[in-house]
């Protein structure tokens, strides 16, 4: 900026800043106020109140001098006391409520229509009575000069410092106190107050109504887009954001997780990982507390994982319809295909790939949680787009319900979907120009297995457990249909659903050698032998009954030579 | 006592190393797919032997296929298109023979050369069952060995569950085959005369049954130029 410039700025300032300069200049103190401050210049003079507080009585002269209020003199206020009278025994409960008593002394001269008209919220925060905790009392200085000579997050602070709240449509109230030292340590500690809340100024606070402190918190998390946009992005895609557009709002939005003013960076402080989750999922604690990453975590370990390490912090997904924990678990377990492989290989050349076969349909807790029963979930997805026939828009295509669906499913209502019900749908949404496939997934059957991970040396390296015809993890079998809301429709199925001819199309994205095999293939295998033995037998037969032809015309007696 | 040269030593290599490997895989294939049926060896036995010699077996594909593209002689495998109702009367006869002729003391139509291995009814097997039906078994196989690795492929034909209905359909194919083919081996003018064949490479007929015989192009085969051939039924 060159000097010409500099002085012109500095100029045009000093012209503004002049009158205002000159409107607070100290004011002369009245006869009646200076006989008040021949006892209340003195620091020492208090009063103990009710409660057993104390509350100074001191004005200091000066500061008083140059309030706004030094015309108005002491009695403008103090409307109950004069040098007539002053009440020697004047009952006060406690500081706040005689803030309160006096702050309903300024609507005197400001009005209400007054501080409508100069903002609104003054309207809502008068009811409270607290003119005196935003404004202070004695050494009240004309607003526009402390806005000139604060900073925007101060002038906030002054009255979010107090204990102001706010009121909900359905009466429900929440505080709108801020700790300022709280937001100081936070993750936004650096930032203004109005770059999150939009719309407020020195000048300007909208009064907004909410339904209830649960509408405030969610919509007020749209605040945080502005600036997280990747971040919202996954959450939009999440089980919570699902649960939240379907209308059940106690799903979390941002603030739920990461709070609002104390928001702290998870890069700093993993512990929001557990803690936030925890507010809801706190049923899960006991079984990953016993696991073998519950115990690292307490142990210490920093790379011990949170839940957020596995689930991922904002693109939660359901983990019964979800294909992706695994990455969850692979984000720390970097090797996992290599360290496998010294085991689950395939010869002659061992190459993790193997390893990931298995990764892509077996869950990491299918082999390494402790104990527990496992199953195989059959997920209804779109072949063609890759993902998953939510239960809405299956209902929406077969013009039915959520029951409807489930007795399409289950047609001849034995609770249990078979081979040949696996196909009729398939077969029915493909008429319907859709061509869908159950995408497998092997998995424990409860969310508290799921979480009990145990040692390296707990894991299940039987193959058997899978790859036989009788196979005990495949014993359980459950078709998923994801609802909108994130949460899954399991319906039990037959075990044989993973082992018919009608299953080769719907399920043909899904095997495990052994236990998925068709059997029909079995039974041809076995007839195949017998026709490949019948057929020597049956030409060795006719030609042992021919013998006697062919040794005729080796003699020469009848027939051809 | 004639000496007819039917089976190079490449060919001969290949087919024993495919027949050790496709009565073993046969049986590791049983083990690994009806574990409920049969005890013979465990699982991961079953499938460590499986996957070596699925191995060893496409690199005997290979040996084949070298050999025969090198020398030429892939065109034994090649039925005459040219002539399409001269080759189906042929394979007519051919089929004729196996159902009745053999009965009452015919002549086998077909009398094997060097450079015409192949009675038309194996020409047309056997080029089938090179050309497709062992390379769609070893690539299932491969997609079976590691479906990650070749998932493209996987993907390709339409899933796992598909590679395995075309692997374990060719293996109810070939495990009837190799019961038929053993049975028709026998079919020479002596029970193993085929079989010794396909070990020495020669295979030796009664000058009284055989049949003279001249392709016209089996020149630079040494031994074999014109020769007789036929059965002893």
């Amino acid at each position: 900026m060159n000097s010409k410039k500099f002085i012109a700025i500095f100029f045009f300032v000093s012209l503004i800043i002049f009158p205002i300069c000159v409107n607070t200049a100290k004011g002369a103190v009245s006869k009646d106020a200076k006989l008040c401050l021949a006892c209340h210049s003195d620091q020492t003079l208090t009063k103990k109140l009710q409660d057993k507080s104390m509350l100074s009585l001191y004005i200091n002269e000066s500061e008083f001098a140059a309030s706004v209020h030094v015309k108005t003199g002491c009695s403008g206020c103090h409307r109950d006391i004069s040098l007539d009278n002053h009440p020697v025994v004047k009952k006060i409960t406690s500081k706040r409520n005689y803030m309160i008593q006096q702050s309903g002394k300024c609507s005197v001269c400001h009005t209400a229509e007054e501080l409508d008209k100069r903002q609104p919220i003054h309207r809502s925060l008068a009811a409270k009575g607290t003119c005196v905790e935003c404004h202070g009392s004695h050494y009240i200085r004309a607003m526009a000069v402390e806005k000139i000579g604060i900073k925007e997050n101060q002038y906030c602070i002054t009255c979010h410092r107090n204990r102001i709240s706010m009121t909900m449509k359905n009466r429900e109230t929440l505080s709108v106190y801020v700790d300022e030292s709280v937001i100081k340590n936070s993750a936004h500690g650096k930032l203004q107050c109005t770059e999150c809340h939009t719309g407020f100024s020195k000048t300007s606070h909208p009064m907004r109504s909410f339904d209830s402190v649960r509408d405030y918190s969610v919509i007020t998390s749209e605040i945080c887009w502005k600036c997280h946009a990747d971040a919202y992005k996954l959450y939009e895609a999440s089980v919570h954001n699902e649960h939240l557009k379907a209308g059940n709002m106690k799903a979390p939005a941002c603030t739920d997780c990461h709070g609002s003013h104390s928001a702290v960076s998870a890069k700093k402080d993993r512990s929001i990982g557990l803690t936030s989750c925890n507010k809801c999922h706190r049923d899960m604690s006991p079984s990953f507390e016993a696991s073998i990453h519950g115990k690292a975590l307490k142990k210490g370990n920093k790379d011990a994982p949170v839940c957020s390490s596995c689930h991922n912090a904002h693109d939660v997904e359901s983990t019964a319809a979800t294909t992706k924990i695994k990455a969850g678990c692979l984000k720390c377990h970097k090797d996992a295909a290599k360290v496998h492989s010294k085991w689950l290989k395939n010869p002659p050349i061992t190459l993790p790939t193997f390893a990931e076969a298995h990764f892509d349909v077996v869950s990491c807790a299918a082999c390494h949680a402790s104990g527990g029963e496992r199953g195989i979930y059959l997920s209804l997805y779109n072949r063609r787009t890759n993902k998953p026939l939510t239960e809405q828009e299956l209902m929406d295509m077969f013009g039915t319900d959520s029951a409807g669906l489930t007795a399409k499913m289950d047609t001849n209502g034995d609770g249990l979907v078979d081979a040949k019900e696996v196909w009729d749908i398939f077969h029915d949404l493909f008429n319907k120009g859709v061509i869908a496939i159950f995408m497998g997934k092997m998995d424990v059957r409860t969310a508290e297995q799921a979480h009990m991970i145990g040692g390296k040396e707990e894991g299940i390296k039987d193959c058997g457990k899978c790859h036989h015809p009788e196979a005990e993890f495949f014993k359980n079998v459950y078709v998923v249909m994801k609802k909108d809301e994130g949460n899954p429709v399991l319906l039990e199925a037959k075990r044989d659903v993973l082992n018919s001819v009608y299953s080769i199309l719907p399920i043909s994205k899904f095997y495990a050698i052994g236990s998925s095999s068709i059997k029909l293939l079995d039974i041809l295998f076995i007839v195949a032998l017998i026709g490949g033995i019948a057929v020597p037998i049956g030409h060795i037969s006719l030609r042992i009954i021919t013998s006697p032809i062919r040794a005729l015309r080796r003699m020469g007696k009848g027939g051809k030579k | 006592m004639e000496r007819i040269h039917l089976h190079a030593l490449p060919v001969r290599i290949w087919h024993w190393v495919n027949l050790a490997a496709f009565i073993i895989l046969i049986v590791t294939g049983a083990q690994i797919k009806m574990g409920d049926k049969i005890n013979l060896f465990s699982f991961e036995t079953a499938v460590d032997v499986h996957s070596w010699l699925g191995f060893i077996l496409i690199a005997n594909y290979f040996i084949w296929l070298v050999y025969y593209l090198v020398t030429r002689n892939i065109k034994i495998y090649i039925p005459p298109l040219h002539h399409p109702v001269e080759f189906a009367k042929k394979a007519l006869t051919q089929a004729k023979f196996y159902g009745w002729g053999i009965m009452v003391g015919d002549d086998n139509p077909h009398h094997p050369t060097f450079y015409n291995k192949f009675n038309p009814m194996q020409q047309v097997s056997y080029l089938m069952i090179m050309v497709l039906l062992i390379p769609l078994q070893l690539i299932t196989g491969l997609f079976l060995w590691d479906p990650h690795l070749f998932g493209p492929g996987v993907n390709l034909i339409g899933g796992i569950q598909i590679a395995d209905l075309i692997h374990v359909g060719l293996w109810i194919f070939f495990s009837a085959f190799m019961i038929v083919h053993f049975y028709l081996a026998t079919l020479g003018h002596t029970p193993m005369a085929h079989i010794i064949a396909m070990f020495k490479g020669y295979e030796e007929v009664h000058e009284e049954h055989g049949h003279v015989h001249d392709e016209g192009h089996d020149e630079g085969q040494g031994n074999v130029h014109a020769e007789e051939h036929g059965h002893s039924h």
